[in-house]
């Protein structure tokens, strides 16, 4: 016991047995044990446990999932012999692939292929060759052409070797022991080495001393006599004689033609044998390339390194052993091969000093290869030369790098008054005035491009002529309203006194650099105050302005100003102001930071902020908490597209703060200043631990913090307004949006002559039984015959698209945009009030329900106006007029004909027709025509006909016009 | 005024199912719910510390449980982005109600439990509808900016408190949404049971009693370690204690009107973070969980007499 309480135990330990638990019975065999996923289903299957699952999720056998191969055969019908079954039937597709165990591809057959192609496809090692693949060549690596063009069979010599039991990669000769082939082997490696290096004057001396001093080292090595080996392939050294006279290692252009070279595989020219390469060598410690090379490298001329040496790992000595030993041996037998009357320097002097030469005294060591650039600082001389050359430049002597200004001051003139905070900087050329940055450089330059009218370069007007006679034609205004502008003067003082420093308070925007009203210097100046105040809001912009402009501007004048302004004021901005709205140093982040951490401990106090929204419990949300809708249900639908969607999204929860429609803003150059979010409305409880607690003496408010100066405004135009206005307003309150979005177009439809629709009922019912009677005149006339159409007059947005325009008729008479021209054979006719009223009248009477009118009932809400006489009758005509549509709908020609008579009540459209000459001959006739033509052109009903506005276009007619003939050749023809 | 006597511990339980999550009575207090991070959800005693019952079927942890007002069911909620809606007696998940895109957290029943709310790391409340089979939620409340960490309800308000230091309450009857912002980050959110105050526990280290009517800050209540856990907070039966788990093994009662410690339960004195609680809803008795463990404590001598 004692023992066991100095145990120390980890883990957990198992559940003691309780009594009555039946212990669990036998454990499950292997092959009972049944892999199942988590939902409890078997999900492997095959011949034995753990095996497959047959087809993807077990659906072999299923209709889904592929049906295994089946044999059958029957004595009536055989089974076709299958072909034999190749391993590919069994293999997958991608076994098949670039990557799988049996690639498929294209490849040389067996014949044309390589030898080292063939060697990888037996699956013997590939040996490396001894001789060399690559060419020393001016065109490095393996030489293309050997390349392209390979024997079919191999040589009659390589044939009978390798029937000699030569085998490709093997050398030729006999077989050696391990001994002698490593020999060999080394001695080979070498030769290899300054064949490629030296070419084919290689040192033969050096070869055997090395093919020594191998051997020695060897010598302690124990030997196997038995086992022989292939003697290495390699390429045996040839010396050829020199024949000629030639420099060394000079080879003339060879007269042969370059195929005709027998091995092109050794790419070292065999022609010749350097004698006195050696010599060479050690002079130089490099290929002197004095070769047959028609073209390349001159003689004169130094050849590149050979960039493609590589380097060997042979060449260095890895032996740990003791050298002592070797370089005696070295020393002996290198004196054993010093070439014949020749001694070895023993003395192992180095170098000399080099020579000590003579320099001219007026040298300067200039190193000619190097290239200079262009942008590189000039050198002292060069410099002074050049000040030297530009010297009057500097001096003013160059008329044109003076300023008018300074030009003034030389000629003695007197400098034209400007105002004040004009700087005076040097405008010569603002991109080398240092104290400034690079922006203000910038925009220094850019003022002039900016500023309306001609200015010269020092930021002067030259008063042109239209600002001449803008100003004399305002002075005689601004006379009559002096007694005003006298106390809007004094306005104006106060406003400037109250700013301690106009110009300096002039920060950013229009310090003396934009000045886009200098053409009206009483609007810059108000332009200016303007700026300076600061002003966000609208309306108290258009209140600031009002108290600044004359009262000599119209309304109209007024309003324009202030958009002017306001667009003045976003465009306006100098560069580096919209800079400092992008960035702020670092260094006042970590200030306010630390403020932060500095007030938290201070104020601890946690204030609770209230804030209430409207949000709208789900019908059955409500039913399940059994609590009746708020409002009955009848609350909006915030996010109708949620509930849409079935299944949601994982992006529903990302916070696309920029995504949202509500958020995004077209991006404009002008970078919007970040508005701190106002506080929503909100309900700020005073701290309530104050009640409860002592009274602490509370700290006290701090002031309102001042806006940071560099805050611009960045106004809303008016229509932007009107749209945020109104993306939450349901589509009946967007009125005016609408009419804003389309005010332009109206104005431009309200002017032309539109036809004024027909208040008689009977010319509009003639005209309906002349397009039902005449099949044949129209393709569309099976629209126009659909009479069970919504004929309910236009409502949302349609219903305010057609809206009186009386609205908007500003209260100020507003200059026409759109003179009628004269000489325009456009006939241009405005609407009286009452012609409009008339129409409003008609629409207010087509809202009147009709029975057999297909479509929303209406509310009936909608007052009902007192219905005209005349409209019943339209009304009750046109109650009637399906009726008889019905009856004689196949009596086409009686239809007609009771249309023609009633004809000639039309009044309207007599007038129409007066204008077209061509078909004075039959003016009724015509006339009904376009009546026709039009019912056929709207495709809406016989009733939205009767609320056709005056917005219907001029073009339209025109078509009408150009189709009437055609029209009357047919109603011709119809009543022959 | 109710006076006040110290707890006890009465019995611990260790709960075998990893570190336990959340501890939770059922609706009369006679039974306690753990969720562990071995994914299950064990049913206990409290005052034997039987276990009756393993919920298996989450795929992560689960991070909170109710169980419904005939005891008949559990819906719990995990990190496996799922709610599961289970039969108390047969242990079988019911349904499985997978529409949060993160882990949730919370989960509780309204009044009689025909809807559960839960919430989540989507910033989501999102109200499911038990009665019928359907498997959407009902309605989704996605004003909150941060996770949510506590839903609540009453027979007419849902109340969500979440990591951006508001808590919002949805006035189902109104129609209305208010956010009461506080500021810190709460942690939990507790309901007194005269539905006039909330408790909520923020990560500043501070439990703050929230008027329901106002949204005025009535009371803090300081003194336990919050760190950075999830501790929860809650009420006693009387709604004249408060109390609040620790981060040191600690937990904390304060009287609710003076804001006072009343008694500082060691609950353990190597360490380990009491983070979830909960209070019996008619004694005063509450349950601790602390690492794989859980405690509960009394202050009523009666349950021994009962229990003998």
């Amino acid at each position: 016991m004692d023992e066991e309480e100095h145990l120390h135990r980890f883990g957990t330990p198992l559940e003691p047995i309780q009594k009555d638990a039946v212990p669990a019975k036998k454990p499950l065999a292997i092959e009972d044990q049944v892999v199942k996923d988590e939902n409890g289903k078997r999900r492997f299957h095959g011949a034995f446990t753990g095996g497959f699952s047959a087809g993807f999720w077990n659906t072999v056998g299923s209709l889904e999932g592929w049906t295994p191969q089946t044999f059958k055969s029957s004595r009536a019908e055989k089974a076709t012999p299958r072909a034999q079954q190749r391993p590919e039937d069994f293999m997958d597709q991608e076994d098949l692939g670039e990557f799988g165990i049996a690639p498929q591809g294209i490849r040389t057959r067996d014949e044309f292929a390589k030898e080292d192609e063939q060697e990888k496809r037996s699956g013997q090692r590939r040996r490396k060759l001894m001789q060399p693949e690559m060419s020393t060549g001016p065109i490095p690596g393996v030489p293309v052409l050997e390349k392209l063009l390979r024997p079919v069979r191999d040589k009659i010599a390589v044939r009978v070797l390798k029937s000699m039991g030569w085998k490709p990669g093997q050398g030729v000769g006999p077989r050696q022991t391990k001994k002698e082939k490593r020999q060999a082997t080394a001695r080979n490696k070498r030769e290899q080495y300054l064949l490629e290096h030296y070419g084919a004057e290689g040192l033969p001396a050096q070869k055997e001393n090395h093919a020594d001093k191998v051997d020695t080292e060897d010598e302690d090595e124990e030997e196997d006599e038995e086992i022989t080996f292939a003697p290495d392939d390699y390429e045996p050294m040839f010396f050829t004689p020199k024949e000629n006279r030639f420099g060394m290692s000079y080879s003339g252009l060879s007269r042969d033609p370059i195929l005709s070279k027998s091995s092109s595989s050794s790419g070292t020219p065999m022609q010749h044998i350097n004698l006195f390469g050696q010599l060479e060598k050690q002079a130089k410690g490099k290929q002197l390339s004095i070769r047959g090379q028609a073209f390349g490298v001159g003689a004169f001329e130094e050849e590149d390194e050979d960039i493609y040496a590589r380097d060997d790992l042979t060449r260095y000595d890895f032996s740990l052993a003791d050298k002592k030993t070797k370089k005696k041996k070295q020393q002996f037998v290198q004196q054993q091969n010093v070439i014949e009357g020749f001694s070895e320097d023993k003395s192992g002097v180095a170098l000399q000093a080099p020579f000590a030469i003579d320099l001219p005294r007026d040298f300067t060591p200039r190193n000619w290869l190097q290239r200079k650039s262009r942008f590189a600082p000039l050198d002292r001389a060069r410099a002074r030369e050049l000040e030297a050359a530009t010297e009057y430049k500097r001096s003013g002597l160059g008329r044109h790098d003076l300023n008018p200004d300074q030009r003034a001051q030389l000629l003695g003139e007197k400098k034209k008054e400007k105002s004040g905070e004009k700087v005076e900087s040097p405008k010569r050329n603002p991109f080398k005035d240092p104290g400034k940055s690079l922006l203000e450089r910038i925009n220094a330059r850019t003022e002039g491009f900016t500023k309306g009218g001609v200015i010269t370069e020092s930021g002067e007007e030259l008063e042109t002529a239209v600002s001449k006679e803008v100003k004399t034609s305002n002075a005689a205004i601004q006379e009559k309203a002096a007694a005003k502008t006298a106390e809007l003067g004094e306005y104006k003082t106060s406003l400037s006194n109250s700013l301690p420093n106009p110009t300096c308070f002039l920060s950013g925007p229009s310090n003396g650099t934009f000045k886009p009203f200098l053409q009206d210097e009483a609007k810059q100046q108000r332009y200016e105050q303007f700026v300076a105040a600061k002003l966000k809001d609208e309306a108290e912009i258009s209140k600031f302005l009002a108290d600044l402009q004359p009262v000599t501007l119209s309304l109209w004048d007024r309003e324009m100003e202030k958009k002017e302004f306001i667009q003045a004021a976003k465009i306006y901005r100098p560069l580096d102001g919209l800079m400092n709205d992008r960035f702020v140093s670092e260094t006042t982040v970590q200030a306010e930071q630390e403020k932060e951490k500095k007030k938290s401990p201070e104020e601890g106090k946690i204030v609770m902020e209230r804030s209430k929204t409207m949000w709208k419990p789900a019908s059955l949300l409500c039913k399940r908490y059994n609590i009746p809708e708020p409002f009955g249900g009848a609350m909006l639908e915030p996010e109708k597209e949620l509930k849409a969607k079935s299944k949601i999204s994982v992006f529903d929860y990302l916070e696309t703060s920029v995504n949202t429609k509500a958020n995004f803003q077209t991006p404009t150059i002008i970078p919007q200043h970040i508005e701190k979010p106002k506080p929503t409305p909100k309900e700020v409880e005073p701290p309530v631990v104050e009640r409860l607690k002592s009274p602490e003496p509370q700290q006290p408010e701090k002031p309102p913090q001042e806006e940071p100066p560099k805050s611009t405004f960045v106004p809303k135009t008016p229509l932007e307004k009107a749209v945020d206005e109104s993306r939450d307003k349901p589509i009946s309150e967007k009125k005016d949006l609408f009419r804003s979005i389309f005010e332009d177009s109206d104005e431009e439809d309200e002017p032309k002559p539109a036809e004024k629709p027909s208040s008689n009922p009977q010319d509009k019912l003639a005209a309906l039984q002349e397009a039902l009677g005449l099949p044949s005149t129209s393709s569309s006339s099976a629209a126009s015959l659909n009479v069970l159409r919504n004929t309910s007059p236009p409502r949302g947005i349609f219903a305010s698209l057609f809206k009186p325009i009386e609205e908007q008729v500003p209260k100020e008479p507003v200059p026409p945009k759109f003179a009628p021209i004269e000489g325009n054979k456009l006939k241009i006719s405005y609407k009286s009030r009452e012609e409009r009223l008339k129409n409003d009248r008609e629409l207010a009477m087509a809202e009147v329900p009709v029975e057999d009118v297909y479509g929303p009932k209406l509310p009936g809400s909608v007052p009902a106006k007192p219905v005209a006489p005349e409209d019943k009758a339209e009304a009750s005509i046109d109650a009637k007029l399906q009726q008889l549509w019905q009856q004689h709908a196949p009596q086409k020609r009686k239809a007609e004909k009771w249309v023609e008579k009633k004809s000639p009540s039309s009044s309207e459209d007599s007038d129409d027709s007066s204008s077209d000459d061509s078909s004075s001959s039959d003016v009724s006739s015509s006339s009904k025509a376009k009546k026709a033509k039009k019912s056929h052109k709207s495709s809406s009903s016989k009733k939205s006909k009767k609320s056709k506005s005056k917005s219907k276009s001029k073009s339209k007619k025109k078509s009408k016009k150009s189709e009437k003939p055609k029209h009357k050749t047919k109603k011709k023809k119809s009543k022959h | 005024m109710p006076t006040f006597a110290n707890f006890n511990v009465k019995t611990t339980i260790d709960c075998k199912q990893g570190a336990v999550r959340a501890v939770r009575y059922n609706v009369d207090g006679s039974y306690c719910l753990s969720c562990g991070s071995d994914k299950k959800i064990k049913l206990w005693n409290p005052i034997s510390g039987l276990l009756l019952k393993t919920y298996g079927g989450h795929a992560d942890e689960v991070t909170d449980v109710a169980g419904s007002c005939d005891s008949s069911y559990i819906v719990s909620s995990s990190l496996d982005k799922s709610v599961i809606y289970w039969d108390v007696s047969t242990g079988t998940p019911v349904r499985r109600l997978r529409s949060h895109a993160g882990g949730v957290r919370c989960v509780c029943f309204n009044e009689d439990s025909s809807v559960a709310i839960s919430g989540g790391r989507d910033n989501a409340v999102m109200c499911w509808d038990i009665r019928t089979r359907r498997l959407d939620p009902v309605q989704v409340m996605k004003e909150a900016r941060d996770c949510i960490t506590t839903v609540l309800t009453n027979e007419n308000r849902i109340y969500a408190a979440s990591l951006d230091g508001c808590v919002r309450t949805y006035d189902i009857r109104v129609g209305e949404l208010t956010c009461d912002k506080v500021g810190e980050p709460i942690t939990y959110l507790a309901q007194t049971r005269d539905e006039q105050c909330l408790v909520a526990g923020c990560q500043d280290g501070v439990v703050r009693l929230l008027d329901c009517e106002t949204g005025g800050l009535l009371l803090e209540y300081k003194g336990h370690q919050a760190d950075d856990y999830h501790i929860e907070c809650g009420i006693l039966a009387n709604d004249a204690h408060i109390l609040s788990g620790s981060g040191n093994g600690h937990a904390f009662v304060w009287d609710l009107l003076e804001g006072k410690v009343l008694q500082r339960i060691r609950i353990s004195d190597n360490g380990g973070v009491v983070h979830s609680l909960a209070t019996h809803p008619k004694r005063q008795e509450m349950l601790f969980a602390r690492r794989r463990d859980m405690y509960v404590f009394s202050a009523d001598l009666q349950i021994e007499e009962e229990q003998l």
